[in-house]
């Protein structure tokens, strides 16, 4: 048997600051915006009104926050997709016993480590419709100039690029632990019985993989939904005519553009639910795929 | 012992008398959205400048980000009952402001008599001056003009001293400038919606009910009828034949005319001196185009004020710094000197006459076609701006029914049909909390 704590007071005194953390800076907070989510508020809060659940209705019947949930499913599969199959690739390679190969796997890190702005500078330069380097290489192969200042699309898919880049560092790292975890018998085994290439990876390597793609999974949709504000900010300010006005960058908009909090408000609950949901959803079916070895 | 006490006693009476100046410096937080060239003017020429001025008192700018960011950093400030001293709020949040109840009218904070008023150009003064009570200082005010590339011009064989007077011009130049390849582009506009306005206000129509919201709170916007139809599909026509390249918000597009892409850009005054510096080739400055056939309006004023905020009470030497920085800032030689860094205004008659008296215009005529453009025409509630209460909102949503015509989406009466039910929609619920 473990040790015992000697009393009982102890242990929770120990993890009160945890508590207290989580306290004042989420559980208060969140309280805080599920009531606010009633009312409508005057800019500088001195007025309030109660709406009851005016402001979810509103959520439910707008077209725009339709739009923008539309926008940001397809942008969470698209950049989840995305990122994922081309980092597991790389990962694949880049555990190969390459010459200079510590020297491959640093580079591979490099976007990680960009803070989102940087990131977001970055591609907006490239991509910029007048001077940018990728605007310019496009013209001359193809002879198109896009402008992702006015057609939402493309910029969506610049957005899309960008955010799935951004991770690719990340996921390269748990792909490669996972790949450099796997027992060299095991592969050997695989050969041995005559399987092919394509076979050992797909039968033998990836299901060992499962725990990490469903880890990595749940940490990409995550970031998809939650954590490209920064790059939108910095790169289309969710537009052009609102193109790329995912959830978040909405939510962004309603309350600290447009200083609407009980609006916000009620957008932040919709989005915990949905999310909460999505995560739900995904540890009861994706999970039951995985492998635990 | 008794020495050593005499000792401590000096060292305190010493540190006393030092700390003693120091402490009766009254410092004034002013929190502001200037950036490029006029942060250096701000933080150098006019906060240093009136701090080596008046010794006991302390001006410290902060930078806030963009205007919007500004005002939002502003309304937090002030609900969590700290908020600086003064705060810069652009001309789209005025109506907010005046709601909020957190201001100190600066009428009340400089005594009578101390600031000329009169001395003030019209056009700022009639902004600022809601209900006849100014509230807010007049600091950084701007109007729209149009910027050319005289190189371009001259390659595609016009004449680089005529930019366009009318639309129908900037379509006929504009196929020139294509045809012959001198760009690749030939208009583009920064902050879409405010140009939006302007071409209301340039042909003395109103964008909003109540007079433009002066007569009473605005409660509804009026840019979906037959005007600003036309005014969008002429724009839209211009996306269309490739003559229009549109470049983003706020500043964003002076980069594709600074970089020779696009021949013509419409942009605030405020960055006359930023583009001047920046381009590679000789920038030519005119009036707004002209939309055939429409009555003569007036281009409207754009830019900030400051707003004294109350805070939890504002001592006598804080509001004495306040009043005498306004009066500092509006000083010929400040209001000229700031003109001369930014491309704003100067704000009186006297800086005016400062800068004319210097030759300043003649060496430097892209700094005086805004004056001249707010001169011209005439004063009706059309063209003295627009208030609306959560103007921020609606620049928002405006922007973005002006890109969803531009890439296509939608016709530019559906759009503007679309955007005036949410625009409505906002000031509804604004007005509502106001009562």
């Amino acid at each position: 048997m473990e040790g015992r704590f000697p009393n009982r007071t102890l242990p929770y005194a120990l993890v009160l600051p945890s508590i207290a953390i989580v306290a004042i800076f989420l559980i208060l907070p969140s309280l805080q915006a599920l009531y606010l989510s009633f009312f409508e508020v005057s800019p500088f809060g001195n007025r309030r009104i109660f709406v009851g659940l005016g402001n979810f209705r509103e959520i439910l019947t707008s077209d725009s926050y339709r739009s923008s949930l539309r926008l940001s499913l397809v942008f969470a599969v698209a950049v989840v997709v995305l990122s994922m199959s081309v980092s597991l690739g790389m990962a694949v390679l880049a555990s190969k016993p390459l010459r200079g190969i510590g020297f491959y796997r640093t580079l591979l890190l490099w976007p990680y480590a960009l803070s989102p702005a940087v990131a977001g500078i970055v591609w907006a330069l490239l991509f910029e419709p007048s001077s940018g380097l990728m605007t310019y290489l496009l013209r001359l192969t193809t002879g198109l100039s896009p402008n992702w200042m006015m057609n939402a699309n493309y910029a969506l898919l610049v957005i899309i690029l960008a955010a799935a880049w951004k991770m690719l560092g990340f996921n390269i790292v748990f792909f490669l632990a996972g790949l450099q975890n796997i027992p060299d018998e095991m592969v050997e085994a695989a050969q041995m019985d005559g399987a092919s290439r394509r076979q050992t990876f797909w039968r033998v390597i990836f299901p060992i993989l499962s725990p990490m793609t469903f880890f990595l999974f749940i940490m990409n949709s995550l970031y998809a939904f939650f954590e490209v504000f920064g790059l939108i900010d910095v790169m289309t300010q969710g537009g052009p005519g609102g193109g790329t006005e995912v959830l978040i960058y909405k939510l962004y908009l309603d309350g600290f553009i447009s200083i609407r909090w009980g609006y916000a408000s009620a957008q932040s609950i919709v989005l915990f639910i949905l999310v909460s949901a999505l995560t739900l959803l995904q540890f009861r079916y994706a999970g039951r795929r995985v492998f635990y070895a | 012992m008794s020495g050593r006490w005499k000792l401590l006693g000096a060292v305190l009476v010493t540190v006393l008398m030092a700390a003693g100046p120091a402490a009766a410096q009254v410092k004034i937080k002013l929190w502001h959205a200037m950036g490029g060239a006029r942060y250096e003017a701000i933080t150098k020429d006019i906060a240093e400048g009136f701090n080596k001025s008046h010794p006991n008192y302390v001006i410290e700018p902060l930078f806030s980000g963009s205007y919007a960011e500004t005002v939002t950093k502003g309304i937090a400030a002030i609900r969590a009952g700290d908020p600086p001293h003064i705060l810069q709020v652009y001309e789209v949040g005025t109506q907010t402001m005046l709601d909020s109840g957190a201001f100190i009218p600066v009428t009340e904070v400089v005594k009578p008599g101390e600031i000329k008023w009169e001395d003030y150009f019209a056009p700022i003064m009639n902004y600022y001056t809601v209900g006849g009570k100014l509230s807010s200082m007049p600091f950084n005010s701007s109007t729209a003009i149009l910027y050319y590339n005289k190189d371009a011009f001259k390659k595609a064989g016009l004449d680089p001293e005529k930019p366009p007077a009318t639309y129908k011009d900037v379509e006929e130049m504009g196929r020139k400038i294509l045809a012959s390849g001198a760009a690749r582009g030939v208009i583009t506009f920064g902050w879409p919606a405010w140009m939006f306005e302007q071409a209301f206000a340039y042909h003395n129509q109103l964008y909003a009910n109540n007079e433009n919201g002066r007569k009473g709170r605005a409660t509804q916007i009026l840019f979906n009828g037959p005007f600003g139809v036309e005014v969008l599909t002429r724009w839209k026509k211009w996306a269309d034949e490739k003559l229009l390249m549109y470049g983003g918000r706020e500043y964003a597009p002076n980069k594709a005319f600074l970089s020779g892409e696009v021949a013509m850009l419409l942009q605030s005054t405020s960055q006359v001196t930023t583009i001047e510096k920046a381009a590679k080739f000789p920038v030519g400055t005119g009036f707004l185009p002209h939309l055939e056939g429409k009555p003569q309006g007036k281009s409207v004023i754009g830019g900030a004020s400051l707003w004294v905020l109350k805070g939890k009470g504002r001592s006598p030497q804080e509001l004495d710094a306040i009043a005498k920085f306004f009066k500092y800032i509006g000083q010929p030689e400040q209001s000229a000197k700031w003109h001369q860094d930014t491309g704003y205004f100067p704000a009186t008659h006297a800086s005016e006459k400062l800068l004319r008296d210097e030759g300043w215009f003649k060496k430097n005529p892209n700094h005086e076609t805004a004056f001249k453009q707010i001169q011209a025409g005439p004063d009706t509630p059309a063209t003295r701006g627009v208030l609306l209460g959560n103007f921020v909102q609606i620049r928002n949503l405006t922007d973005s029914a002006l890109e969803k015509t531009f890439s296509g989406k939608l016709s530019p009466q559906a759009t503007l049909d679309e955007a005036t039910q949410e625009v409505n929609k906002v000031l509804e619920e604004y007005n509502r909390l106001q009562k």
